[in-house]
C-alpha cells in the first residue's frame, strides 16, 4: 500500500502521466479532431475502424485522456501536499545547513571577502549557528515550486470546469431586432458595421443586454477580442452575413412590408404568383458587350450586389438579377429591392464568472510560482573561520557564482597535497 | 524606404553569416583575432537587424510579428540578443559557434517568407498581442541557445583536457536558459488563453499551435524536473536540450505549414 501511495505521488508517475499526455496531444494534433465518421473512412481506409475505435477522432474527449487528467492532478495534490506539509513543518534548515561540512577550504583574506560579498553585495542575513554563520536570502523562494505545483493543479481543474461550464449560442440577429435566450434576457442589436473609423475591416455591433430582472446595459459596441460582459452573459462578435432586403407592396392596399433575406423563399399572396428570392452576389463584372460574370465571394462589405430572382407568373419562371433600386410588380405586388443588410452573428457565453476569476489568478500563481522558483532561489551558505559550503534546494547557481569569485583565495590544506 | 529595410535586413544576413564562419574557422583553429572579428562583424549584424525591425515596426504601426517572416525575424533577433547579454554578463563567448549559425538560419528562413507589410488582421488587434507573441519569440530563442550549449557540451566533453568548471558551467548555462525559455513559455500559453477566451470564447479549443505549444511546455517541464529533482546533468541533459529542438521548431514552422487551425496566420 505505501509503495502504491509512494508511486501515485512521485515525479516518476508525474512524468509519465505528461509523456502520456504529450504522446495524446501528439496524435489529436495529427488525426483531425470531431469529424464525421465518412471523413476518417475516406481518409483513413482501413484505419478508420481502429481510429474510432480508440477514439482517436476526439481524443482529448475519450475516456482515457480524462483518465490521465484526473491521475495527473491526483499525483499534483498529493506532491502538493507532501511537499507543502514538509516545508511548513522544517524549521530547522538553516541549522542544517550550519552543521554542513565545508566544501571549499578558504584563506582567511578569502572568508573576509566572501562574508563582505555576502552581507554587502548580495544583501544577505546572517544567522549564527554554532561556530559558523549561515548568510541567507530569499527563504519563500523555499516555496517556488509548491507554489508552482498547485497553481498547475488549479489551473487543470479550473480550466476544466471553464471548458466544460458555460453554455454557447451561435445566433445572427438584423440590427434593430433582439435576440430573447431561454431565461428571457434580451440582447439587443441596435447596429452593425463592418469597417471602423478609419475605413479599415472590423466588426463591430452596438448591443444592449436586458436581464429577466430588469436590469439593462448601457449601450455598448463589441467586436473581435471585445466581447461585452454583462451578468453571466459574455456576448461576442463572432461571424457577420449580409441579406438581401426587399420591400413588398400589395398595390390594392399599399400596405408594405421589408423582409430581410437570408436564404431562398418565395414572397406572395395566392402562392402562385410573386417573386422567388433565390440569393445576393456581393458583385459583379460587366464585359463591353453587356454580359455580366458574377461575384461569389468577397471580404466586406458588398461593393456592387445584385440579386438572382424568378418572376413567377402563372405557373412560369423567369430569372432575372435585379439591382438596388429596382422595382418589379407580379402577383398583385410591387417589390422594391433595397440595398442589402450587414448584420452580426453572435456568440453568447452564458458562464459562472467565479470560474473565470479563479482560472486567471490560477494563472497569476502559476507566472508567480515559476519566477519564485527560477529567479528568486533560496541562498544559504555557510561560513565558518576555514571555508564554506553551500545548501538550500538549488544550490548550483551561488556555487558557480561563488567559485568564480574566490578562485585565487582557495587555500589547499597541506593534508591533500 | 523598402530599398533601406531590403539593405538592413539582407545586410544582416550577411553579416550574421560571415560572424559564423570567423568564428567557426576562429574557434577551430584557435584564432582568437578571427573570434573577435567574427563578433565584431555580428554585433554590426545585429545592429542592423535591430535597426530594421524599428523601421519596419514604425512604418506598419505595429509591433513586426503578425505573420511568419515577421515572427522569424523576432526570434533570430531573440537569439542574437541573448547570446550578447551572455558573453557581456558571463563571458559565455563559446556559445557563439552553434548559436550565430542559429541565428543565420533562422533569418535565412525569414528570408523565404513573403515579407509585405500589411494590416493588422481583426482578430490580431488585441492588447495581447505583443506580450503573447514577444514571449513566444524569446522563449524559442532561449530554446534553441540551450540547444545550442547542450551541443557546446557535447563537442567539449569529447576531449580528454577538457576544464570540468567550463563544461559544468556550460551545463548550468544551458539549464538557465530552459528555465527562462519555460517561464515564457508559460507566460505565451496562459496570455494565449486569456486572448482566445476574449477572441474566440474559450481558453482552450485543443488548436494544433495550441496542443504543440503544450507538447513543448511538458518536454521541457521533463528536462526541469530530471535536472532539479533528480540531479541529473551533463551528457544525458545536453543530449536532452538539443533532443527538444526540433520539438521547438516544429511548434514554429511545422504546425504552419502542416496543419491547418485557428493560428494559421501566424
Amino acid at each position: 500500500m505505501k509503495k502504491i501511495w509512494n508511486f501515485l505521488r512521485s515525479m516518476r508517475f508525474g512524468v509519465i502521466l505528461l509523456l502520456l499526455i504529450a504522446l495524446c496531444s501528439v496524435a489529436g494534433s495529427i488525426i483531425p479532431q470531431q469529424r464525421e465518421v465518412a471523413y476518417y473512412a475516406e481518409n483513413y481506409t482501413q484505419f478508420h475502424p481502429t481510429i474510432l475505435a480508440l477514439q482517436l477522432d476526439n481524443i482529448f474527449e475519450s475516456w482515457y485522456f480524462i483518465v490521465l487528467l484526473a491521475l495527473l492532478c491526483l499525483n499534483l495534490t498529493l506532491c502538493s501536499v507532501v511537499r507543502g506539509v514538509s516545508l511548513v513543518r522544517d524549521h530547522r534548515f538553516v541549522q542544517r545547513v550550519g552543521l554542513l561540512p565545508n566544501a571549499k577550504q578558504l584563506t582567511p583574506e578569502g572568508v573576509e571577502k566572501l562574508r563582505a560579498h555576502l552581507t554587502e553585495d548580495l544583501h544577505c542575513k546572517a544567522v549564527q549557528t554554532g561556530e559558523s554563520t549561515v548568510y541567507t536570502k530569499h527563504l519563500f523562494g523555499r516555496y517556488g515550486t509548491f507554489i508552482t505545483h498547485l497553481a498547475i493543479l488549479l489551473t487543470v481543474i479550473f480550466g476544466a470546469l471553464a471548458l466544460y461550464l458555460p453554455t454557447l449560442t451561435d445566433d445572427t440577429c438584423m440590427p434593430g431586432e433582439s435576440i430573447r435566450m431561454a431565461d428571457g434576457t434580451d440582447i439587443h442589436v441596435d447596429s452593425f458595421r463592418i469597417e471602423n473609423d478609419a475605413g479599415d475591416l472590423d466588426f463591430s455591433s452596438e448591443i444592449t443586454v436586458t436581464l429577466p430582472d430588469g436590469r439593462k446595459s448601457d449601450l455598448q459596441r463589441i467586436r473581435v477580442n471585445y466581447p461585452m460582459h454583462f451578468g453571466p452573459y459574455k456576448i461576442y462578435q463572432q461571424t457577420y452575413g449580409t441579406a438581401g432586403s426587399i420591400t413588398a407592396t400589395n398595390i390594392e392596399t399599399g400596405v408594405s412590408e421589408d423582409f430581410p433575406l437570408t436564404e431562398s423563399v418565395f414572397l406572395t399572396l395566392d402562392g402562385v404568383s410573386g417573386l422567388w428570392y433565390d440569393t445576393l452576389y456581393p458583385g459583379y463584372v460587366q464585359d463591353d458587350d453587356g454580359n455580366i460574370t458574377l461575384i461569389n465571394n468577397v471580404v466586406g462589405s458588398y461593393e456592387d450586389p445584385i440579386y438572382q430572382v424568378q418572376m413567377a407568373e402563372n405557373g412560369e419562371y423567369i430569372s432575372m438579377l435585379a439591382f438596388p433600386g429596382d422595382d418589379l410588380e407580379v402577383g398583385g405586388l410591387r417589390f422594391h429591392f433595397n440595398d442589402p443588410i450587414d448584420y452580426p452573428g453572435l456568440r453568447i457565453k452564458h458562464t459562472p464568472t467565479v470560474v473565470n476569476a479563479l482560472l486567471l489568478a490560477a494563472f497569476l500563481l502559476m507566472t508567480v510560482g515559476l519566477y519564485i522558483t527560477f529567479f528568486l532561489q533560496p541562498v544559504l551558505v555557510k561560513v565558518d573561520d576555514e571555508g564554506y559550503a553551500v545548501g538550500g534546494p538549488k544550490p548550483e547557481g551561488m556555487r558557480l557564482s561563488l567559485e568564480a569569485l574566490l578562485e585565487s583565495d582557495e587555500h589547499t590544506p597541506k593534508e591533500d597535497l | 524606404m523598402n530599398t533601406l529595410m531590403n539593405v538592413l535586413f539582407f545586410g544582416a544576413i550577411v553579416l550574421y553569416f560571415i560572424g559564423a564562419v570567423l568564428q567557426f574557422v576562429g574557434s577551430s583553429f584557435k584564432k582568437p583575432g578571427l573570434t573577435k572579428a567574427a563578433w565584431a562583424v555580428f554585433l554590426v549584424g545585429f545592429a542592423a537587424h535591430t535597426v530594421y525591425l524599428i523601421v519596419r515596426g514604425v512604418v506598419a504601426h505595429r509591433l513586426p510579428l503578425a505573420n511568419q517572416f515577421e515572427f522569424a525575424t523576432a526570434f533570430a533577433w531573440g537569439v542574437a540578443l541573448i547570446m550578447i547579454i551572455l558573453n557581456a554578463r558571463f563571458h559565455a563567448d563559446w556559445i557563439a559557434v552553434a548559436a550565430m549559425p542559429a541565428a543565420f538560419l533562422i533569418l535565412s528562413y525569414a528570408a523565404l517568407q513573403p515579407r509585405e507589410i500589411t494590416e493588422l488582421m481583426p482578430a490580431l488587434k488585441s492588447a495581447w498581442f505583443g506580450f503573447h507573441i514577444g514571449s513566444a519569440a524569446i522563449s524559442y530563442s532561449c530554446f534553441i541557445l540551450a540547444g545550442a550549449a547542450g551541443l557546446r557540451w557535447l563537442l567539449l566533453a569529447r576531449k580528454e583536457s577538457a576544464d570540468s568548471r567550463k563544461l559544468h558551467q556550460m551545463d548550468y548555462m544551458a539549464y538557465r536558459l530552459i528555465a527562462v525559455g519555460f517561464l515564457l513559455l508559460t507566460v505565451t500559453i496562459l496570455t494565449g488563453a486569456i486572448w482566445a477566451e476574449q477572441a474566440w470564447s474559450a481558453f482552450w479549443t485543443w488548436d494544433p499551435k495550441e496542443v504543440w505549444a503544450l507538447i513543448t511546455w511538458i518536454i521541457y517541464a521533463v528536462y526541469l524536473h530530471l535536472r532539479l529533482r533528480q540531479k541529473r546533468s551533463g551528457k544525458v541533459m545536453a543530449w536532452f536540450a538539443i533532443i527538444a529542438v526540433p520539438v521547438v521548431l516544429f511548434t514554429f514552422v511545422g504546425v504552419n505549414t502542416l496543419m491547418p487551425g485557428l493560428h494559421s496566420y501566424g
